[in-house]
C-alpha cells in the first residue's frame, strides 16, 4: 500500500491552536490519531515507542516551533512472541 | 608518534596542503572556471605525483635497508605510504572534476546541486590527517572513516535529484556531467576511508578486519542475501575486536584439519593469564564448553597461548546465512546449554546491579566515537528534561538499591560473534573468556539481546531473524526469573540493556543506527528513573525497545 498523507496549513489565534493540541493529546492516550479530507481518513496508531523532536527557532521577526513524532510499526506484535514462549520447555 | 626518516615528515605535510590546496582550487573552479586555474590545477597534480613517488621511494627504502626497525615503526611507514597513495588518488579525482566542467552548457548548471557542501566535507578530513597523524589520534581518524559514509549520503541526495530532473527529459547533458563530477567526489569519500584505515594502523597497530568484511560479504552473496553492501557496516566487525592479535597457526602450504586447527593469542600477560584461568574455570563447569589450552607462555609484559581452533559457525552467521531449522537447532542448544550453566552454577545470595558503573566506565570511548551522544539540561515550559549527566546519575544512585537474588557464572562478552555453533554435533561453544566470571545472569542475557539488535544488516528478512532470536532469549529469560522467584527482574534488565545500547554505540559508525541505539539507551534509562520511589518489583520493561 501507498503512503497515505494528509496536509493541513491555516492562520489561527492561541486558543484554537489549544484545541488542535489538545486532539492530537487525545488521540495519543487512546491510540488513535484520525485525520480526514472530505470524508477520506488517515487513522493513525502511535506505537509505544516515539521518536519525539522539538525544534525552536527565534527570528528577528518572529519564531519558529515545529515539535514531530514519528514511529515504526510495532516488530514485537507481528512477532506473535507467544508462539516462541510455547517452544521452551 | 611518527619515527624521523630523513625528510618524510616533511614531504607528507606538503602532500597533504598540496592535495588540500587541489581541492580548494578544484571548488574555485567549478563556481568560476578560468583557463588559468585550469592549468594550475593540472600542473600541481604532476608535482602531487613526483612528491608521492618520493614518499613511497623513502618508505620502501627504509624499510628494505633498516634491520632494526620495530613493528611499531614498520607500522608506521606503511601506513604513510598507503596515506599518500590514496592522496595523491584524491588529486587525480580533482582534474578528472575540472575536466567535466567542459562538458556543461552552462558552467553554472553545478550551481543547483550540493557539491560544495561534499567538498567543504573532504577539506575538513584532509585538515584532520597531520594531527591526528602527529599525535596518534584516535577519534580523528575514525572521523576520517566517517566521511565515507557521510560522503556516500550526501551523494545519495544529489542522484536523487538528478534523476527526478532527468525524468522531466530537460538538461539531461548538463545532468549527467553534474552527475559525473558529483560521483567522482563521493569516490573521494572510498580514498578517506583507505586514509583513515591507515592512520588506525598506525595507531593501534592492526589492520582493521578489512578481510572479515570481505569474508561476511561473500557469505551473504553466497547465500542470497542481497544486502547491498553499504548496509553492512565494516565498524560492527571491528567491534568484535578483542585487543589480542590472534591468528591461525598452520603450515603455509598445508590445509587446515578444522579438528586440529589452534589460535595463537597474543597480547598483555594480565589479560591473556585471566582468559587462561577463566578457560581453566569452564572447563571444570562445563567441559567441551570452551577451548583447551595446548601451551601458555608468560614473558614479561606479555604472554602467549595456544588455545584450540573450535569449528563451527558464530551464532550471528548462522542468523545471517543459515536456514530456518538450523537456527531454530542452534537455538534450542544454546538454551539447554545455558539452562545447565545457570542451574549448576547457580548461588542465592544477593548481588548489586553494576550496569550503571559498566556505562561510564565506556561513556568516554563513546563519546570519542559520537561527540553527540550527550545532552544537556533542557526545559519545554515548565517541564525539564535532564541532561545525560544527571540522569546517570540519578540512575546510579537508585540503583545501589537494586540487587540480583542469585549469581551465576557468565561468559563476560555474550555476544552472538562470541557463540560458536557446531551443527554436526549439536552443541555450542564459547570463545573469548578474557571477562568471565560470576553475576547476574541478566549480564550475559543483555549483552545477547542487543547484540543481536546492533547487526548492521536492515533487509527486514534478517530483521525478522533478529527479532525473533530477541524474543526467544527474551521470554527464556523471563522464564527462568519466574522460576526463580526473581522479582527485581525486568528493573535489572532496563539498566542492563540501556547500558548495552549506549555503549554499543562506540562499534557503530553509521550514525542513523547508533543514534537509534542511544536514544533507545536513554529512553530506559529515563523509564527506570521515573519508577523511583515505588518497588522495583512492580517494575514493567517497555519490551517493544528490543525490537526493530
Amino acid at each position: 500500500m501507498g503512503d497515505e498523507k494528509f496536509t493541513f496549513e491555516s492562520l489561527q489565534d492561541p486558543k484554537t491552536i489549544r484545541d488542535y493540541l489538545q486532539s492530537v493529546i487525545d488521540g495519543i492516550d487512546k491510540g488513535r490519531v484520525i485525520l480526514s479530507t472530505e470524508g477520506q481518513e488517515i487513522v493513525l496508531h502511535p506505537a509505544n515507542l516515539l521518536k519525539f523532536s522539538v525544534k525552536a527557532k527565534k527570528k528577528s521577526d518572529g519564531g519558529k516551533l515545529n515539535m514531530s513524532i514519528a514511529w515504526k510499526e510495532s516488530k514485537r506484535e507481528a512477532l506473535k512472541v507467544g508462539e516462541i514462549i510455547s517452544i521452551s520447555s | 608518534m611518527m619515527q624521523p626518516i630523513e625528510g618524510l615528515g616533511e614531504n607528507f605535510r606538503f602532500l597533504v596542503l598540496e592535495v588540500s590546496n587541489q581541492l580548494q582550487s578544484s571548488r574555485e573552479f567549478l563556481g568560476a572556471p578560468s583557463h588559468a586555474l585550469y592549468d594550475k590545477i593540472v600542473s600541481r597534480d604532476d608535482y602531487i605525483d613526483n612528491l608521492k613517488n618520493i614518499i613511497e621511494n623513502k618508505c620502501f627504502s627504509t624499510i628494505h635497508r633498516e634491520k632494526d626497525l620495530s613493528k611499531q615503526a614498520i607500522n608506521q611507514i606503511r601506513s604513510a605510504q598507503i596515506i599518500c597513495v590514496n592522496l595523491e588518488r584524491i588529486a587525480d579525482f580533482c582534474v578528472n572534476i575540472v575536466r567535466q566542467v567542459g562538458y556543461f552548457h552552462d558552467p553554472a548548471f553545478l550551481g543547483r546541486f550540493e557539491y560544495k557542501e561534499m567538498i567543504d566535507h573532504i577539506l575538513e578530513c584532509l585538515a584532520l590527517i597531520q594531527p591526528s597523524r602527529e599525535k596518534g589520534d584516535l577519534s580523528g581518524a575514525l572521523t576520517i572513516c566517517r566521511a565515507e559514509f557521510e560522503l556516500d549520503r550526501m551523494y545519495k541526495k544529489n542522484f536523487d535529484r538528478i534523476m527526478a530532473e532527468l525524468r522531466t527529459g530537460l538538461h539531461v547533458e548538463d545532468l549527467i556531467t553534474a552527475l559525473f563530477i558529483i560521483r567522482y567526489l563521493e569516490r573521494i569519500g572510498d580514498s578517506l576511508l583507505n586514509v583513515g584505515e591507515a592512520l588506525i594502523f598506525a595507531i593501534i597497530g592492526e589492520k582493521i578486519k578489512i578481510e572479515q568484511f570481505q569474508a561476511l560479504q561473500q557469505t551473504l552473496s553466497k547465500s542470497g542475501i542481497n544486502a547491498p553492501l553499504s548496509e553492512i557496516d565494516f565498524q560492527s566487525i571491528w567491534g568484535s575486536r578483542s585487543g589480542c592479535r590472534i591468528s591461525r597457526v598452520s603450515a603455509k602450504d598445508q590445509r587446515v584439519d578444522p579438528a586440529q586447527g589452534s589460535i595463537f593469542k597474543e597480547g598483555n600477560v594480565h589479560k591473556i593469564r585471566r582468559e587462561k584461568e577463566n578457560i581453566e574455570s569452564w572447563a571444570s563447569i562445563y567441559p567441551g564448553l570452551g577451548p583447551k589450552i595446548f601451551s601458555y607462555h608468560e614473558d614479561g609484559e606479555n604472554a602467549s597461548m595456544l588455545v584450540e581452533f573450535l569449528s563451527g559457525c558464530t551464532l550471528d552467521e548462522v542468523l545471517l546465512t543459515a536456514s530456518e531449522e538450523t537456527i531454530e537447532n542452534a537455538w534450542f542448544v544454546v538454551r539447554e546449554t545455558l539452562a545447565e550453566i545457570w542451574k549448576t552454577t547457580l548461588v542465592a545470595a544477593p548481588a548489586p546491579s553494576a550496569s550503571m558503573r559498566q556505562l561510564s566506565a565506556r561513556l568516554d570511548s563513546v563519546l570519542q566515537v559520537h561527540p553527540g551522544f550527550k545532552r544537556a539540561h533542557r526545559g519545554i515550559g515548565e517541564t525539564s528534561i535532564l541532561s545525560t549527566e544527571e540522569i546517570l546519575a540519578a540512575c546510579r544512585d537508585l540503583e545501589s538499591g537494586l540487587f540480583a537474588p542469585a549469581t551465576v557464572f557468565n561468559h563476560g562478552d555474550f555476544n552472538l560473534n562470541n557463540i560458536v555453533y557446531n551443527h554436526a554435533k549439536q552443541r555450542i561453544h564459547f570463545i573469548d573468556l578474557y571477562r568471565s566470571g560470576r553475576g547476574d545472569f541478566l549480564q550475559d542475557v543483555s549483552v545477547f539481546l542487543v547484540s543481536n539488535f546492533r547487526v548492521p544488516v536492515f533487509s527486514p528478512e534478517i530483521r525478522e531473524r533478529l527479532n525473533q532470536m530477541i524474543a526467544r532469549m527474551h521470554a527464556f529469560a523471563s522464564q527462568w526469573a519466574a522460576e526463580h522467584g526473581d522479582a527485581t527482574f525486568q528493573a535489572r534488565l532496563c539498566l542492563a540493556l540501556a547500558r548495552s545500547f549506549y555503549t554499543s554505540t562506540r562499534f557503530e559508525m553509521n550514525h542513523d543506527f547508533a543514534e537509534e541505539m542511544y536514544l533507545r539507551g536513554v529512553y530506559l534509562l529515563e523509564k527506570f528513573l521515573r519508577h523511583k520511589d515505588q518497588p522495583w518489583e512492580s517494575f514493567e520493561l517497555p519490551v517493544d525497545v528490543l525490537y526493530s
